[in-house]
């Protein structure tokens, strides 16, 4: 149907019980038609047919699309069909993560689970279309991937049970602050009071701040000419740095464009990570849900590196940190690790932030 | 289960064919008609006729298979008696068969044991039939009717059936060697071939006399008086002395008739013989058998995967896989269940959950190729709480799934597995359909799906008899190199090559008397399309095409062929059947540049005998006369293959020893860099190890004197080693006593390809160390050439470190279809603890790099092709689809240390796979230390220049 279309990617949502379509939405594809009801019904039939047999379908791979499933308390089905080439079981199956966090964050999860009227969640669920598409888009930062906080969503699925509000304020143009709080404070007092109270000294600084935004680094720490893009990732404190423009904002365009630089280091840390370096567990599941090739190592892998045509790409696997490098493919390729280390030594050494 | 007479055994869930049951019925009523006629003279072996030719199918096909005694040897001790395993393995199938006369060219599709089985009782039917008497409820079918051992369910596992007063003892019995040890007076058979001792009362006190006088001896039980040692019946320990031997094969015999019946066994191979067992035997035994049926026990199976304790088969059967061809054309009237399923493996309650999810795969296969517009590749799926992989193969309206779990198979590695299945079976029956569709074809098709979910799931089985390193070492590749697409190359020295080169030539020339068209003045029956050589497992000469040859070696590999004849398990091996070559067939249909292809059927032909095993392809049709029918392996053929292999026969010693000495690139063991043996090395060689160790990242060494020692030779081994054919050997002739003087020294002591073997230059190159600066700074400053430039300078200082870091590597050359990799001796050799788990790990980190090269290749092709689409290139490229390189570092450290005090160094070693395009695609593995500086790590590459074919 798509053939002709280039990337593109489609999102499905059911319920499990009794596969009532609740959402279908798409990214790409010059068809702009949706998916004709019967195919999405026997996409989820062909699940559903499966649980009943004890059987989980968890994916499917034709020779240019990809299908992952996956159910969500045993209520909501979630189907992303993608035609993306650097798509993998990994990076949909995270996609469907944050997807129903997203619309836990926004309807609550007894709402979700226990809905009783469908077309009112149907509804509901409207208001969450925003931050769903944000997610098929193709990704701008890494947090959604990486699932170390950088991001609107909570990574793990957050137990919001009593509404909650979801505010943010603007603070200076390209600089936002998010709130999640509860019903107390009113909205006027927190925009006109606490915002003011808490980040009036700090303006200056915020400004600063917003002008390097792409960057993420201090304008003290400079990198090495070859580095395209960097992912940085704390794991104990779950936080992550994430650039594909190290070297500020003017004229690198030449060297890759961005797109390209933000999916090839995307690919990179989704192979490095399904393949090599072992994720920590989500919770909650204890079966892997997808194939754990690191599994089958008998000694650590603790860093790798891909050449390509286009880049060089060299990940480090520390006991705090891992670092994901994307660089020049002139930088020589006996360079890469020195100047992974010491990237990661740069960055890591007295700076407080990571 | 219990049928009754003459109901064929085949407890396969299959049915077999009504003419079946017909066979039975025609070998009894001739068994009635004929009495017992002098059958024994047509069993007597013919000398001027090929041992082989009684195994031919109906079909044509052959699949010969004799041991060596060794092994013989081996199958009796290592396994359970029972094992029904005669030493001529041959593919069985549901064939009608008549049998008016004993002539071999009527029963050809039998196994010996039944024939004998069939004879035996055509003679004696009257007796046969008391037999049944006595032991009424005793057996099942498999007792009276013709059992196919192929169908037979191992329910024997532990050998002895006991079962009311009787007990079934297997053991293995040959003929032919004991008429080779007595040559003089005619022994008592059943002394001399089963080693039971039995004395007629009134001989009992000449105990040594043998003759044929048994024969007055009346109707007298056969009390087994003693066993003879080391003979057949006491190594089965099953017989006792007090037992009675009531009958061989069903047939019931006594001190009468044993001689006559056991005289009738022509050859090797496994008989049955049935005891009453003296009143001394605890009964507590019996009731063992009765276990679940299980399809298609298997010979060749039992004969590779010797387990050790229990049934090879029974341990995977709880591992959920699957094979199933289905279609996709469903007739409106579902009168039949389960029709879509045209061919299914294996039958067991684990796959029988995957059947019955089958109409997931076919629905997915259906609505994403609608959605998508592009067939189905794999899918994957939770059950019995293991990650399954499913690979699909749609072809037409057929479906191919192969399921396999995801801890045993990886998912790229099995889309892998399912095209070369479907490649040799293509190549096998010419398309699926005729593989899966006919009936005959089914326990064929059995058979190779047992071997292939063996070969998936327990690798390590395999080979379980080799040294424990190279068995190590086979295990855990086994699974990487099962579909790589290539074969184990062996580089030979020029003059060993010649020979064989010329040895080849001369038969595909076709030129030997009885073939030249002037000699019968008809056209000859096949012309020689080429030929390939095995030696243990290596392929050491190829005239064949790469896509012939890589049809070939999975057809070997696949069958178990290298390892057999890599340990000389193989006496003798022959194997004919046509293929169906998709090289020739593909492009004789379409005719491009005035060449084409002629309108031919082609045949293998494989001839293995020890070590050897020689591989013919073979034409009929074209120049040669056309083929009717399903032709048989013409011995003249056969007889010209063997002589062939026999004029070769010389050189094994050779190559022998090149297999024993180290190759070009000599790898090490990763035990040696543990601290531990480091001293014990010390003492061996002084090495500069340590110093190098603590510092890597500065021990660069100088471009001038690097350029001194290697520059030269490894520039010659480049230049010399040309595209094609000969160049092999020079790598070798460059640094012969490099390569060999120190072997014995176990040193991890520099061997560099280039081939420097002076210890005194070794140390003046690490003093001079720290010249350069480090190797980062060195980027830096090299940062402003392109990257050929950068390569370029990286080629000039190739080179490794003082000492050798090399712990492995594979090279593999796709156009020629050969990999080169160290060989099992030289793994073997290596030895220690972390090593074979450093070559594991090695192959399974290579499973991830191809898979990502794989990509980079479809990518390749698909623009060389032209199919992509302008607008792909303006795409923003994903990065993972044009990856040349990919390296991992591992780092390792050992679980027990011998000094608990201080902690233990981790050993930390890359994995590096590289893929070259240009100028044809060829992609290299290595495994190297990490104190290789960053330079040296090119090095590993620029071996494949002194490697190349």
């Amino acid at each position: 149907m798509w053939e002709e279309t280039g990337d593109s990617v489609t999102l499905l949502c059911l319920t499990a019980s009794s596969g009532v379509p609740l959402y279908c939405r798409s990214r790409g594809g010059s068809v702009k038609q949706q998916l004709p009801f019967s195919v999405i019904g026997s996409l989820n039939g062909v699940h559903m047919f499966g649980s009943n047999l004890d059987v989980l379908l968890t994916a499917a791979c034709t020779e240019n699309t990809r299908v992952v499933w996956k159910v969500f308390h045993n209520s909501i089905t979630l189907i992303v069909l993608s035609s993306d080439e650097g798509a993998s079981d990994f990076s949909l199956g995270r996609l469907l993560e944050n997807v129903f966090s997203a619309m836990v964050l926004v309807l609550g999860l007894e709402e979700l689970v226990n809905a009783r009227n469908i077309e009112r969640l149907k509804k509901d669920l409207k208001a969450c279309y925003r931050l769903i598409d944000s997610f098929l888009e193709p990704g701008k930062c890494s947090a959604d991937l990486t699932h170390y906080v950088e991001c609107a969503v909570v990574p793990s699925r957050a137990i919001l049970q009593v509404p909650h509000r979801f505010l943010t304020f603007q603070l200076v143009p390209g600089l936002e602050v998010v709130l999640l709080c509860g019903p107390s404070p009113s909205l006027q007092y927190v925009a006109d009071e606490l915002v003011k109270q808490f980040w009036q000294p700090l303006l200056d600084l915020l400004k600063q701040t917003a002008r390097a935004s792409p960057r993420c680094l201090p304008p003290s720490t400079s990198l090495a000419p070859g580095i395209l893009g960097l992912l940085l990732i704390n794991q104990e404190q779950r936080k992550s740095l994430f650039t594909v423009q190290p070297h500020g904002t003017q004229a690198e365009e030449s060297e890759m464009p961005l797109k390209s630089r933000l999916c090839a280091l995307r690919s990179f840390y989704a192979l490095a990570i399904s393949l090599y370096f072992p994720s920590e567990k989500s919770e909650g599941s204890t079966v892997p849900l997808q194939e754990e090739f690191q599994a089958g190592f008998s000694h650590h892998p603790l860093h790798c590196y891909i050449i390509s045509a286009t880049h060089k790409a060299y990940a480090i696997h520390g006991r705090q940190h891992q670092l994901f490098l994307l660089l020049k493919p002139d930088v020589p390729t006996f360079a890469l690790r020195s100047l992974a280390t010491s990237t990661l030594q740069a960055l890591t050494a007295e700076d407080s932030a990571l | 289960m219990e049928k009754v007479v003459p109901a064929p055994s085949f407890e396969s869930p299959r049915e077999p064919p009504a003419e079946d049951c017909d066979a039975c019925g025609d070998s009894n009523s001739t068994g009635n008609g004929g009495g017992s006629s002098p059958a024994s003279v047509s069993w007597s072996s013919d000398d001027f006729e090929p041992e082989w030719l009684e195994s031919v199918q109906k079909n044509g096909e052959l699949f010969y298979l004799e041991l060596s005694e060794d092994e013989e040897e081996a199958i009796l001790q290592d396994s359970s008696v029972d094992v029904p395993v005669v030493n001529h393995v041959r593919f069985c199938e549901n064939e009608p068969e008549v049998i008016h006369e004993i002539s071999r060219k009527h029963r050809q599709n039998e196994r010996k044991l039944e024939k004998l089985t069939k004879m035996l009782k055509n003679k004696n039917l009257i007796s046969k039939q008391s037999l049944k008497k006595k032991a009424t409820g005793k057996r099942d079918v498999r007792a009276s009717g013709p059992a196919s051992i192929l169908k037979h369910h191992s329910s024997h596992k532990v050998g002895v059936v006991v079962q009311k007063q009787y007990k079934d003892v297997y053991i293995y019995i040959n003929p032919t060697r004991q008429s080779n040890a007595e040559t003089g007076e005619q022994l008592k058979l059943l002394e001399s071939l089963i080693g039971i001792a039995h004395q007629s009362p009134w001989r009992k006190a000449e105990k040594h006399r043998h003759s044929t006088e048994s024969r007055n001896a009346e109707e007298e039980k056969l009390v087994v008086h003693g066993l003879i040692p080391g003979s057949s019946a006491i190594r089965s320990g099953e017989i006792l002395i007090g037992d009675v031997l009531v009958a061989v094969n069903d047939v019931e015999v006594n001190s009468e008739n044993i001689e006559r019946v056991l005289s009738c066994i022509p050859s090797p191979m496994q008989v049955k013989l049935t005891f009453e067992p003296s009143i001394f035997e605890l009964e507590g035994t019996s009731q063992q058998r009765c276990k679940p049926p299980q399809s298609s026990m298997n010979n060749l199976l039992k004969l590779l995967w010797k387990d050790h304790d229990n049934d090879p088969q029974f341990s995977i059967r709880s591992i959920p896989h699957i094979i199933m061809y289905l279609s996709l054309r469903l007739d409106s009237d579902t009168s039949k269940d389960e029709q879509e399923i045209l061919y299914q493996y294996p039958i067991s309650e684990a796959s029988q959950k995957m059947k019955s999810v089958r109409g997931i795969f076919l629905t997915l296969c259906d609505i994403l190729e609608n959605v998508t517009g592009a067939h189905i590749i794999s899918s994957s799926m939770f059950l019995c709480g293991k990650l399954i992989h499913v690979a699909y193969w749609k072809e037409s309206d057929k479906l191919l799934v192969i399921g396999l779990p995801a801890e045993s198979v990886p998912l790229s590695q099995l889309r892998n597995m399912t095209a070369d299945v479907v490649r040799m079976l293509t190549f096998m029956y010419g398309s699926l359909d005729s593989a899966f569709c006919q009936v005959e074809n089914i326990s064929r098709m059995d058979h190779f799906f047992c071997l292939f979910f063996h070969q998936a799931l327990q690798p390590a089985g395999l080979h379980s008899r080799i040294s424990p390193g190279s068995h190590h070492y086979d295990a855990c590749s086994a699974l990487f190199l099962y579909n790589f697409p290539g074969v184990h190359w062996l580089s030979l020295p020029q003059e060993i090559k010649v020979e064989i080169d010329t040895a080849l030539s001369d038969l595909e020339a076709g030129d030997f008397a009885e073939l030249s068209e002037d000699f019968y003045d008809m056209r000859r029956l096949y012309t020689i399309l080429g030929s390939c050589l095995f030696y243990k497992g290596y392929l050491i000469s190829n005239h064949l095409p790469k896509e012939d040859l890589t049809d070939i070696a999975l057809y070997s590999r696949h069958y178990c062929l290298l390892p057999l004849a890599a340990e000389q398990r193989i006496s003798q091996l022959v194997i004919w059947r046509e293929v169906f070559p998709q090289h020739h067939l593909q492009s004789s249909k379409n005719s491009c540049d005035g060449y084409r292809e002629p309108e031919a059927r082609y045949f293998l032909l494989i001839i293995g005998l020890k070590h050897f095993m020689l591989s013919v392809l073979l034409e009929a049709g074209g120049c040669s006369s056309k083929a009717i029918g399903k032709p048989g392996p013409d011995s003249i053929y056969v007889d010209q293959v063997k002589a062939t292999i026999l004029q070769l026969e010389g050189i094994d010693l050779s190559i022998d020893e090149i297999l024993e000495s180290p190759s070009a690139p000599l790898v090490s063991s990763v035990d040696w860099f543990l601290p531990s043996s480091r001293d014990k090395l010390e003492s061996l060689a002084p090495l500069p190890l340590l110093s190098k160790w603590q510092n890597p990242s500065h021990s660069v060494i100088s471009p001038a004197s690097k350029k001194m020692l290697f520059g030269d030779s490894t520039l010659r081994t480049r230049f010399t080693s040309p595209l094609q054919g000969s160049g092999g050997s020079s790598n070798d002739g460059d640094n012969p006593e490099g390569g060999r003087g120190n072997v014995n020294l176990h040193a991890a002591q520099s061997k560099s390809p280039g081939g420097f073997d002076k210890s005194s230059s070794l140390f003046k190159i690490t003093k001079k160390k720290n010249i350069l600066p480090g190797p980062f700074n060195l980027g830096s400053l090299k940062k402003n050439l392109s990257v050929k430039e950068t390569e370029l300078y990286n080629v000039m200082k190739l080179t490794s470190g003082p000492e050798n870091t090399l712990f492995h590597y594979i090279s593999l050359e796709t156009m020629h279809g050969i990999f080169i990799t160290p060989t099992h001796t030289e793994v073997a050799q290596l030895g220690g603890t972390i090593h074979p788990q450093l070559i594991k790990n090695f192959h399974r980190c290579c499973l991830s790099i191809r898979s990502l090269f794989q990509k980079t290749m479809m990518r390749e092709t698909k623009k060389t092709a032209g199919t992509r689409r302008s607008l792909e290139s303006k795409k923003p490229n994903s990065g993972l689809h044009q990856v040349r390189e990919h390296g991992v570092l591992f780092e390792c450290s050992p679980d027990k240390w011998t000094d608990q005090k201080k902690p233990t160094p981790p050993v930390m070693y890359w994995v590096i796979g590289r893929l070259f395009l240009d100028p044809k695609p060829r992609e290299f593995y290595v495994c190297f230390h990490d104190s290789v500086t960053e330079v040296a790590v090119e090095l590993a590459f620029k071996l494949s220049f002194g490697l190349a074919l």
